[in-house]
């Protein structure tokens, strides 16, 4: 190497320390400078929310901005595709019949990936969307860091189902837009099904074992019961209604605040005595990817399938498709799908009168089509519901059914996943019952 | 070199080294920054927490070890190296030393090659389908040969969802290992193997004396970056299993990517990142070193 060669390298490597140097300080630098403009921003909306209230108090509610006249474009982010974006499409396409100034573009994003890649576009003061579904939890926290809009002069709180709204309540602000519901409400059957063989619905869990045994006995049946797959919400929906059933709703809510442990006594035994019989008896199938597992079960693979009332819109004939509960259950897990709008909409005017629509009349629109959905917006006549779903709903308001929140989206974060997991688990090994609930446990908020 | 020759070279390193700062400088030294900083103040706690968390899903090394998994992502990932690297040396190997006297070996060798082309995605569902038991192929030839344990979906079960995804994971990388193989084949001197065939060695002989010594710098990548490959997988896990059921399946990605975006702990992902960095940093280091011993010669 020449000397001019050497010197050129020595050149080299002080420039790229330098530039190390460099790079350091400026993340240093960013670091301290962003958690200052953090603080800045916080006190601002701080002040915003101070206003907003001393207003309210006086009795001038802050007017919300009417939709501007000139054209506006709004990306709305939520989680459905397929047929369930276009049942959602209407809901859009009813607003634009009023609003035709405003163009509206709809993006699937499911909930799960909002919650992971938000947080961080949040930070930074940018928003993909102007309307954006979200899970209960996840915008009760963007809320309370400041990163939403306040919607509680928007939401008129007593026009809507009760306890709905808490999952978007933080520090007694209202974050999120409540959309229409769905159910969770049982075991799922083709009415057919059941003619052919010669069954009917179970009174007592003893009925309940039996019916199985029936189903697990006729030609072609693989399991009496499907098992849905894929994120490992199916298996949850399943327990939670085990737990409602057997351990009252009082437990389902217990666990969810953390009041009760899962390795408390009364919940093991909800386990040993009623669910694990059931999997070790393969009365279950192992779990299926829970869209592809549909036509199987219609097609009589399967006798019974454990899903929400979404399921009404995915079948072939919804009139050939009825439901039961587990018969000692006194509640049914019920939740809805939560929007927000974020403070870096670019037009949060016309975001929030669209979150408005999407929160009352919207829900009508939404439960008038396939959807499977009922409304949270107690203003939208039960005529006005689709068909399928008006029996769906009869059947459970004569049965006088709570309407409970769900265990792992209200808990939400990685628990979730874990809770998910550790079914899975339960699932094809029903004997890790007691490392399952010690999993879970250990993992469990504290109240 | 002259003022001018100088100045003309600064210029040209200059917007490689800024852009170099900015896209990948900075965001290393951020990460490592912030893998530092707990609760405000820099310390080792978000390092010391990643290692010993004990929930299956985060946990990187699992300490009440069981004949079967979860035994932590860490554990994970060294066994899939265990098993990976030796099935890809041995099948790349054979598989491009006998595709070359076989008819039709072009088509064999554009299968093996789809693996390296597919997107992860893809490849983790196609890997799904292998494992089914109503349509997978391994699950089927269980079957047939009366092993009930192997002819369930092997995915779904803690006992076997690991060796699924190795199992598939070979499959993936088994490409490039041919691909490199071949070259390396192509490169032998035909008159070796004509001598020693005249000096009366037989197949075996000549592949066991010739072709392997032979190949032993492409077997030194090939196992390189096989490793660096294995430590850094995560898109056929995450669409395959998850990294269940019950943590059975985690990676140190799957790990990072948990703290991340499911319980936005963003120090203590940067924990994780770097040591899945030091990590691949060591046989990255032995395959540069190769890199450039090659050069020089």
């Amino acid at each position: 190497m020449s000397q001019t060669q050497n010197k050129l390298v020595i050149f080299a490597v002080v420039l790229a320390l330098l530039a190390l140097v460099l790079s350091l300080y400026s993340v240093i630098t960013l670091q301290s400078l962003a958690s200052r403009i953090t603080d800045l921003s916080n006190s601002v909306a701080g002040l915003k929310s101070d206003i907003q209230a001393l207003s309210q108090q006086i009795g001038k509610a802050v007017p919300t901005q009417p939709a501007p006249q000139q054209k506006v474009k709004l990306v709305v982010i939520g989680p459905w595709s397929g047929d369930e974006a276009k049942y959602f499409q209407a809901v859009i396409e009813a607003y634009q019949r009023t609003h035709p100034n405003v163009e509206i573009e709809y993006r699937t994003m499911r909930a799960e990936d909002v919650a992971a890649t938000m947080p961080i576009q949040f930070a930074a003061g940018v928003a993909p969307g102007d309307v954006i579904f979200g899970w209960g939890w996840f915008i009760a926290k963007m809320g309370k860091e400041g990163h939403l809009v306040d919607l509680t002069s928007i939401i008129k709180q007593d026009e809507y189902v009760s306890g709905i709204l808490d999952a978007v309540k933080a520090d007694g602000k209202v974050w999120g837009a409540p959309f229409t519901m769905w159910l969770k409400p049982g075991f799922w059957y083709r009415k057919s099904f059941f003619q052919k063989y010669g069954l009917s619905e179970p009174k007592s869990y003893d009925e309940f074992v039996q019916l199985l045994e029936k189903i697990k006995s006729i030609q072609g049946v693989k399991n009496p019961i499907a098992s849905g797959d894929g994120m490992g919400w199916p298996l949850s929906d399943i327990v939670e209604h085990f737990i409602i059933a057997y351990g009252g709703p009082q437990m389902q809510l217990n666990l969810i605040s953390g009041k009760t442990r899962f390795t408390d006594p009364s919940v093991r035994r909800v386990f040993e005595n009623y669910l694990v019989p059931l999997l070790q008896k393969k009365y279950f199938s192992e779990p299926i990817e829970w869209t592809t597992v549909i036509p199987k079960w219609w097609a009589g693979e399967y006798g019974l399938y454990f899903m929400g009332t979404w399921i009404t819109g995915m079948v072939e004939d919804p009139n050939d498709l009825d439901f039961f509960p587990l018969p000692e259950s006194k509640g049914v897990v019920g939740g809805a799908d939560y929007a927000f709008v974020p403070k870096y909409s670019k037009n949060v005017d016309a975001a929030v009168d669209f979150l408005k629509f999407l929160a009352t009349e919207g829900q009508g629109v939404h439960a008038s089509v396939p959807s499977g959905k009922i409304p949270t917006w107690t203003k939208v006549p039960v005529s006005q519901l689709w068909k399928p779903m008006q029996s769906v709903y009869t059947k459970i308001t004569q049965r006088g059914m709570a309407i409970l929140p769900d265990l792992d989206d209200s808990i939400g974060g990685d628990w979730q996943k874990l809770f998910w997991d550790q079914l899975k688990l339960l699932w094809v090994n029903p004997g890790a019952l007691d490392s399952v609930l010690k999993t879970l446990e250990s993992a469990q908020p504290k109240p | 070199m002259n003022k001018e020759s100088k100045i003309d070279l600064l210029l040209f390193l200059l917007p490689p080294l800024v852009v170099l700062s900015i896209f990948v400088i900075y965001p290393i030294i951020g990460t490592v920054v912030l893998s530092f900083i707990s609760k405000g103040t820099f310390s080792l706690s978000n390092y010391y927490e990643v290692l010993t968390e004990s929930i299956p899903l985060k946990a990187l090394i699992l300490t009440k070890l069981e004949p079967t998994p979860p035994w932590g992502a860490l554990i994970h990932n060294a066994v899939w190296i265990l098993i990976s690297v030796p099935a890809v040396v041995l099948l790349g190997m054979i598989l491009a030393y006998v595709l070359r006297y076989v008819f039709g070996s072009s088509f064999v060798l554009g299968t093996v090659f789809l693996g390296m082309v597919l997107p992860g995605v893809v490849s983790g569902l196609v890997i799904r389908f292998m494992f089914d038991d109503s349509i997978g192929i391994f699950p089927r030839i269980f079957a047939v040969l009366g092993v009930p344990m192997l002819s369930k979906t092997w995915t779904i079960y803690p006992q076997t969802a690991l060796l699924a995804l190795i199992l598939g994971s070979i499959w993936l990388w088994l490409g490039f290992s041919v691909t490199l193989y071949s070259a390396g084949l192509d490169s032998i001197p035909s008159s070796m193997i004509e001598s020693a065939l005249v000096d009366g060695a037989s197949q075996w002989q000549i592949f066991a004396k010739i072709i392997v010594p032979q190949l032993r710098p492409v077997t030194t990548v090939v196992i390189l970056m096989t490793v660096m490959w294995v430590l850094k997988i995560f898109d056929i896990v995450y669409v395959v299993t998850g990294g269940g059921p019950g943590g059975s399946s985690t990676v140190l990605a799957m790990i990072m990517y948990m703290y991340f975006a499911s319980s936005l702990e963003y120090h203590k992902a940067a924990a994780v990142a770097v040591i899945l960095a030091l990590l691949t940093l060591i046989p990255a280091y032995w395959y540069i070193r190769i890199v450039l011993k090659g050069e020089r010669e």
